[in-house]
């Protein structure tokens, strides 16, 4: 990706990518493909299936290029599409639900988990991980963009189509839940 | 600020949505309560741990490539999707103006051969005989010929042509410039039908990969003309009122009453029409419809007349091979929403070894009837399969992009019930 192009706003380089500048595209895919991947993870719950959506999501979006509207915040609906491919393209299980396997759980992307944390971690995550299967598939985007995104109630509000309000309440539901499913909470 | 007050703050506090006053007013609350501290704690634990692994940087390394070569292979880019198809349009114009032109070319030398030779004998000297053999483009001749006299300008009509030929051939020419001039018709209308839709040449590229090279002509001929499916009418649609046109052999109709079509309850919808419904409901259907066509419009509407006319009409009808395709029967039933009995025909259809693109598309369609009974866990497997056997199923990503909106939608209760 040329410097020129990494300075560029989404939303530039994907007009640009719209009139046919592949350098364009290849830097937008560059920018957003772990958040893509890591979208289309929490989705699909396990890594083939995360793949195909996060190429799936690309092409997808490659193609609706031409009908991008450069005003619209380009990651918002970027992250719409990754979720939509991520419960598509599941291979088996019940769609939109996250297929958990013994050995998928997620590795915690936090930084430096102190040494009682790694001793509970395994077990935990694989508690969060089925807690996380478990929710609805609205309740598990907010969730996702908010814990695993760090966006903004008003970004997630963006890329779901809804209200912040409805962010909040979908947020705080998805918590408790997830909080009764772990068990072992205040 | 209270404990109650603080925990329905709390996760918009985590989250760094509070305003500044209200933050102030839970970090003095939780710097004094152990309780919403732990709460806290909670909702940090959680979040963290839904993280994702990383692939690695090899995964990255390549994954660039892998979506545009995937985007390579889908040959479907933005400039395809959107800018291609006024190409297309023009290739397909082209496709069809060079057969009017020769069709336009035909008609001149019918009318200018058949009909004007006889009454207009030959002279003894043909001037024309100096004329190249060759061809002349038909809007030369007919820009030469028009202020001249008749037979001068053709005297190679008259010349090898028996003079006594008189007013009958001349009739039989008149005659035949009335199929000629019709047969003009088709090409144009067919463009304005691909002018119609940009998407249906998508379509018809899908259609392509799986249809026989005889059977869409026999669609469209089918669609254009159901009376010459050769489906022997149900002794129930015999019955038609004194003096009106004969009932036509596929639809059991008059040709040309949509009303009285639509009085019988759409059993014998054209299909033409038919198609256009199921294409509407089927959302995999977009790319099937055709060769649905291609396949079984006399079976379908021979399907719905069986529920009319009843076993004896069905004893005197011979059943063409398509008409008891289950595969027909499958796509019949979907289009009245009967998803089971849909569902069951397709795998009766899937088990009776269609070929590679056939079964390729009938699997996504059974995925489709399963989805729409919300039997998602079975469409996945099923889908599943389709991966495994077909991979880069074209039928399959299409059905992927729309299958959200097909999980969507309210699950009919059957009627039995």
């Amino acid at each position: 990706m040329s410097a020129d192009l990494e300075a560029e706003k989404d939303e530039r380089l994907a007009a640009l990518a719209a009139g046919g500048d592949r350098g364009a595209f290849d830097a937008l895919v560059t920018r957003h493909r772990q958040a893509v991947y890591r979208l289309c993870w929490s989705a699909t719950g396990n890594a083939a299936d995360a793949d195909d959506a996060a190429q799936e999501t690309f092409v997808r979006v490659y193609r609706s290029l031409p009908s991008y509207d450069p005003g619209r915040p380009f990651g918002p609906w970027l992250r719409k599409v990754a979720w939509n491919c991520g419960l598509s393209v599941r291979r088996d299980g019940i769609a939109g639900v996250p297929r958990v396997a013994e050995g998928d759980a997620p590795e915690a992307v936090d930084t430096a988990p102190g040494p009682e944390e790694a001793a509970a971690g395994n077990e935990e995550r694989r508690r969060v991980a089925g807690a996380m299967a478990g929710l609805p598939a609205d309740l598990r985007m907010v969730m996702v963009l908010r814990a695993v995104e760090g966006l903004s109630y008003a970004e997630i509000a963006l890329a779901a189509g809804i209200p912040a309000g409805t962010v909040m309440s979908r947020l705080s539901r998805a918590r408790t839940r997830l909080l009764a499913a772990l068990g072992g909470g205040s | 600020m209270d404990c109650r007050e603080t925990q329905t703050l709390l996760a918009a506090f985590h989250d760094g949505e509070l305003p500044a006053v209200d933050r102030a007013r839970v970090e003095d609350h939780l710097r004094g309560c152990l309780e919403c501290g732990a709460l806290l704690a909670d909702l940090a634990r959680a979040d963290r741990s839904a993280g994702v692994p990383d692939p690695g940087p090899a995964y990255w390394d390549r994954f660039n490539a892998r979506v545009m070569d995937r985007i390579d292979r889908e040959a479907d880019g933005p400039g395809v999707a959107v800018l291609r198809p006024k190409h297309g349009w023009m290739r397909q114009q082209l496709r069809y103006l060079v057969p009017a032109a020769a069709a336009a070319a035909l008609v001149v030398v019918v009318v200018r051969y058949g009909g004007m030779g006889p009454v207009a004998p030959a002279p003894a000297v043909p001037p024309a005989v100096s004329e190249p053999a060759a061809p002349v483009s038909a809007g030369q001749r007919t820009a030469k010929a028009e202020p001249e006299s008749d037979g001068q300008g053709w005297p190679s009509a008259g010349a090898g042509r028996d003079a006594t030929d008189s007013v009958a051939p001349a009739r039989a020419a008149k005659e035949a410039e009335s199929p000629a001039v019709a047969r003009r018709v088709p090409p144009p209308a067919i463009a304005d039908e691909r002018l119609a839709t940009v998407t249906r040449e998508e379509r018809d590229r899908l259609a392509d990969r799986s249809l026989p090279a005889g059977s869409k002509e026999a669609s469209r001929d089918r669609a254009a003309a159901p009376a010459a499916s050769g489906v022997p009418p149900p002794a129930s649609f015999q019955r038609a009122p004194d003096g009106s046109p004969p009932v036509t052999a596929a639809d059991g109709m008059p040709p040309g009453s949509p009303a009285e079509r639509k009085k019988m309850g759409g059993a014998a919808a054209p299909m033409a029409e038919r198609q256009a419904a199921d294409m509407a409901k089927s959302a995999s259907g977009m790319m099937m419809a055709k060769e649905q066509a291609a396949e079984a419009p006399s079976a379908d509407s021979l399907g719905k007349t069986r529920s009319k006319a009843g076993p004896a009409s069905l004893a005197s009808a011979p059943a063409p091979a398509p008409a008891a395709s289950p595969c027909e029967l499958a796509r019949t039933l979907a289009a009245r929403e009967r998803w089971k009995a849909a569902e069951d025909s397709q795998r009766a259809c899937l088990a009776g070894d269609p070929d590679a693109p056939a079964r390729e598309k009938g699997l996504v369609f059974l995925a489709e009837l399963l989805d729409r009974q919300a039997r998602f866990a079975e469409a996945d497997a099923v889908i599943a399969e389709v991966d495994r056997t077909f991979p880069q199923s074209r039928p399959l990503d299409l059905y992927r992009q729309q299958r959200p909106m097909v999980q969507r939608q309210p699950v009919p209760v059957p009627g039995t019930r």
